[in-house]
């Protein structure tokens, strides 16, 4: 029995894996707008490029690539490697000049400045040399904006006070570094700042100041694998680090106010599916051929094809929605009545029944065809079976033949089917929260998904997707403890 | 006792699929939905069909077809081509019917299509400037439009609802069905939604649009999980094991969020849908196929065909999938059924294309103006219908192709 749990969990390891590589992906595909938006908060199609307009922008835009990795390679992080001349080259690549492709420029500019803590020191170096005085202007502003890591509330909770206020002076004092400069078709880099000499200085001796906590020296090979835009995910996954920019919160704290929501619909509608077509199956089973039974066929086939979208509507028109001469019998939204917390335990029971009574009935009635029939096929190969006509022979009544022994035999198909049908049940269960404004899993997702909010859908996905693993192995026991033969075969 | 042609499994398992109540009722559905969405235009557009007046006879409606101002949707382009020319192809395929097998004319009428909707987008008309334009391009909009048609006289045959499907009317916010469209003189039909559409010709155009994803979606994820199920059945081995592996992690991801969150963030236009339907679709092909090779792959034609030094992919694809076809056109017409479902969906919790009329937009602003009902029955019973007379051809042609199940 053990070999066979240990088999089944082994088995979804590569699943899981396989499941967080494709969610990394996905979010990592979404890339190109966020740069488009970053050069929309810089205004950088206008021409001219301000220091002062950029100031304003790039560091709300900077904070949501720090802290979900984005501004960090996908697999292999090879920054730490990159020289004072590599850097200088770089630079040169985002002049503006005659018969430079501006798309590109840009593209290279923005991946300079999202570069990050790796590239404070060979911009340094730019910027101590006097030979290279055209690219200082560019260096500084790219030197800003590597050298700045803005803190989220979580890491400030978790920081010594005088600590994160000495990191928020450094990032304060890196607006102080930048020269004003122009990029203009023309002349290409020209400092416009008077106090460029000072602020050059002051830019050396910050790199020089700070260079141990921007690249101690073996980082650049721990950061090969470890630093990279996946390993961040794994390991904010990990540690429940995942932080929604947009909401202001921990992922898995948002999450945790909901999954028992979903949850628990899923498990009652799965519970109401098993009650209401196993004896629908039975019943089709025993009276094969007759009138009764291609009806309910055909009625069931129907209910499948209607889609759960267009049933939740329809109740929420019919039942929950107050028309002229009659009030609604259900109410519209939500799990509980505003004020049920001070109701008495059953009068709360009761007003939970009422609320979820439709969101379940649109959940599970989905699945009544395709399980009914797989019943009505299970007890229909059994009934044929050499054990059904010795007990048949012994002079056993026809319904103990049939519940007792058929109806057993098949529940055991019933079970594995049980969860590919959470999986189904999953996806059904954002729409029914949806139409019903249930505060569940799904409902969070979805508007996670809405607003790109990447970490919260990185997040709920994940959870979702395990709690289905988890329901899976739950599904995979059972049935070893129903059938004896894999019992046996990993005795 | 007469005659009786020699036909293959196949054939005589279509002739009893053809032959049942349930299948020739999803047939007939299937067709008339298909029917409405080639002749989208001839029920809801306000430039008219014939119109004859003092300059001469004229047929505006079908030069509008190519305007590309009016219609600039490929998809749409695509309806039009095959509609125009569905007589032809059912002339053909009529007097070809002893010569050539039923899947030659099938390709052969796929290729017309294609071919007229390609050369429409070839640069073939002088433009009157010394240029060339294709005969889709953009025109000013037609001027023969019902307002125009009272104005003047002229004799005129409109489409069944002079409406766009694209222009909200002014002051026909929510209106109920019958409520008549001052602009046009005509009602309403199906009633109007919240921007002003009239929702008849938008349902006429959504038609297109759950039929252009639903095939294609259903497409992509059958060659896909055709080429991965015949690899990992056929080749066994490590491939399979490490295919097998995928197709799990496919089965095990609800579809649903796969797709809802690779929509929100790659963005909501049909092609990307499309796409995204197509790639997380055909996990349930895959199995289909891998076990349908496994059970052949022994056989000794196979054993014979690998004696002959046939390469592999010449076996596979040749020899082999011919045999799998019939439980891959099962699965094909329930893809279908699903794609269009979930495409509806996606639409239904605001993650559809906003630039193309979807039924299942409709029932989302349903939802929000729950006490609109023409919003959500007729929308939700077109999905249902559709998604229904489906259906019933997968079932059909199980009951028909299934040995075990046919008496």
């Amino acid at each position: 029995m053990w070999a066979y749990v240990v088999r089944r969990l082994l088995w979804m390891i590569p699943t899981f894996l396989g499941i967080l590589v494709i969610n990394f992906a996905v979010l990592r595909m979404q890339g190109p707008s966020l740069s488009r938006e970053l050069t929309k908060a810089t205004g950088g199609e206008s021409g001219e490029m301000n220091a002062k307009l950029v100031s304003s922008g790039v560091e709300a835009y900077l904070v949501r690539f720090r802290t979900t990795g984005l501004d960090l390679p996908a697999l292999v992080n090879l920054r730490g490697f990159i020289g004072k001349d590599e850097v200088a080259a770089w630079l040169r690549e985002t002049e503006r000049g005659p018969g430079v492709d501006d798309a590109a420029r840009d593209r290279r500019e923005k991946e300079l400045w999202m570069a990050g803590r790796f590239l404070v020191a060979p911009l340094a170096a730019v910027l101590a040399d006097d030979a290279l005085a055209k690219l200082h202007g560019p260096a500084s502003m790219a030197l800003s904006l590597c050298a700045f890591y803005p803190l989220h509330r979580g890491e400030l909770e978790r920081m010594a006070a005088d600590e994160a206020r000495a990191r928020g002076e450094r990032n304060q004092a890196l607006k102080g570094l930048r020269i004003a400069y122009a990029n203009d078709r023309g002349d290409g880099f020209r400092t416009t700042d008077p106090e460029a000499q000072a602020k050059r200085t002051a830019a050396v001796e910050f790199a020089a100041r700070h260079a141990a906590a921007f690249a101690a020296p073996g980082d650049r090979w721990r950061a090969i694998l470890g630093e990279t835009g996946f390993t961040l995910f794994l390991r904010q996954l990990a540690t429940g680090e995942l932080w929604s920019t947009e909401r202001q919160q921990y992922v898995f704290s948002l999450i945790a106010d909901r999954w028992q929501t979903s949850f628990g619909l899923n498990l009652l509608a799965i519970l109401i599916a098993w009650m209401v077509s196993i004896p629908l199956g039975v019943r089709a089973a025993r009276r094969v051929g007759s009138l009764e039974e291609r009806a309910s066929g055909s009625a069931l086939f129907l209910l499948w094809s209607l889609p759960s979208f267009f049933v939740g509507t329809l109740l929420l028109h019919h039942l929950c929605t107050d028309h002229p001469g009659s009030t609604a019998l259900f109410p519209n939204r939500g799990l509980s009545s505003p004020d049920s917390l001070w109701y008495s335990t059953p009068a709360y029971l009761a007003d939970l029944a009422w609320h979820a009574a439709l969101p379940l009935l649109v959940l599970c009635y989905g699945s009544f065809t395709a399980l009914s029939r797989y019943m009505r096929a299970s007890v229909l190969d059994q009934m044929s079976s050499d054990y059904v006509r010795t007990a048949r022979a012994k002079g056993v009544s026809e319904d103990a033949v049939v519940w007792r022994h058929a109806t057993r035999n098949s529940l055991i198909t019933m079970i594995t089917l049980g969860s590919e049908l959470l999986a189904a049940l999953f996806g059904g269960s954002i729409i029914v929260e949806y139409i019903f404004s249930i505060d569940g899993l799904g409902r969070l997702l979805l508007e996670a998904a809405r607003s790109q909010d990447a970490p919260l859908v990185m997040g709920s996905t994940v959870i979702s997707v395990g709690l289905l693993l988890v329901s899976i192995l739950v599904a995979d026991l059972l049935y070893a403890v129903a059938d004896p033969r894999i019992r046996a075969r990993y005795a | 006792m007469p005659e009786t042609a020699p036909a293959s499994p196949l054939a005589l398992a279509l002739r009893r699929f053809a032959s049942r109540r349930g299948a020739q009722l999803g047939i007939a559905l299937c067709a008339a939905f298909a029917l409405v969405a080639l002749y989208a235009p001839l029920l809801a557009s306000d430039v008219a069909i014939v119109w004859w007046d003092d300059a001469g006879f004229r047929l505006p409606l079908l030069a509008d077809l190519f305007n590309r101002r009016s219609y600039p949707k490929h998809h749409d382009l695509l309806f039009s081509v095959a509609g125009l020319l569905l007589p032809a192809i059912a002339t053909g395929w009529w007097l070809l019917r002893r010569r050539w097998s039923a899947s030659r004319r099938v390709l052969a009428a796929a290729g017309l299509v294609l071919c007229g909707w390609l050369l429409a987008m070839l640069p073939l008309l002088p433009d009157g400037r010394g240029g060339w334009q294709a005969v889709w391009s953009d025109r000013p909009s037609s001027a023969c439009t019902a307002e125009a048609a009272r104005a003047s006289g002229a004799w005129t045959i409109f489409p069944l609802v002079p409406h766009r499907y694209d222009a909200a009317y002014a002051g026909a916010v929510l209106k109920p069905p019958g409520t008549v469209n001052p602009a046009s003189g005509r009602g309403f039909l199906l009633g109007t939604d919240q921007v002003g559409f009239d929702v008849f010709a938008r349902m006429a155009f959504g038609t297109r649009i759950s039929l252009t994803i639903g095939l294609l979606a259903t497409g992509i994820a059958l060659a896909i999980g055709t080429v991965i199920g015949a690899l990992s059945g056929y080749l066994g081995g490590w491939v399979d094991l490490v295919l097998q592996r995928l197709v799990e992690i496919m089965m095990c991801f609800p579809t649903f969020i796969l797709v809802l969150v690779v929509v929100a963030m790659l963005g909501r236009d049909i092609f990307i849908i499309t796409w995204v339907l197509g790639l997380t679709g055909w996990a349930g092909a895959a199995r289909l196929v891998r076990g349908e090779f496994l059970a052949q792959s022994g056989r000794d034609y196979v054993l014979a065909c690998r004696a002959a030094g046939l390469p592999a992919a010449r076996i596979m694809f040749r020899h082999v999938l011919p045999n799998c076809m019939t439980p891959l056109l099962i699965s094909a017409t329930f893809g279908v059924a699903g794609s269009v479902g979930l495409e509806s969906g996606l639409a239904f919790i605001g993650l559809g294309d906003a630039n193309v009329p979807s039924w299942g937009m409709l029932l989302n602003q349903g939802r929000e103006n729950i006490a609109f009902g023409w919003l959500i029955w007729v929308p939700g019973l077109a999905v249902f219908l559709l998604v229904m007379s489906l259906n019933m051809v997968g079932n059909g042609l199980r009951e028909a192709l299934d040995p075990k199940a046919s008496p």
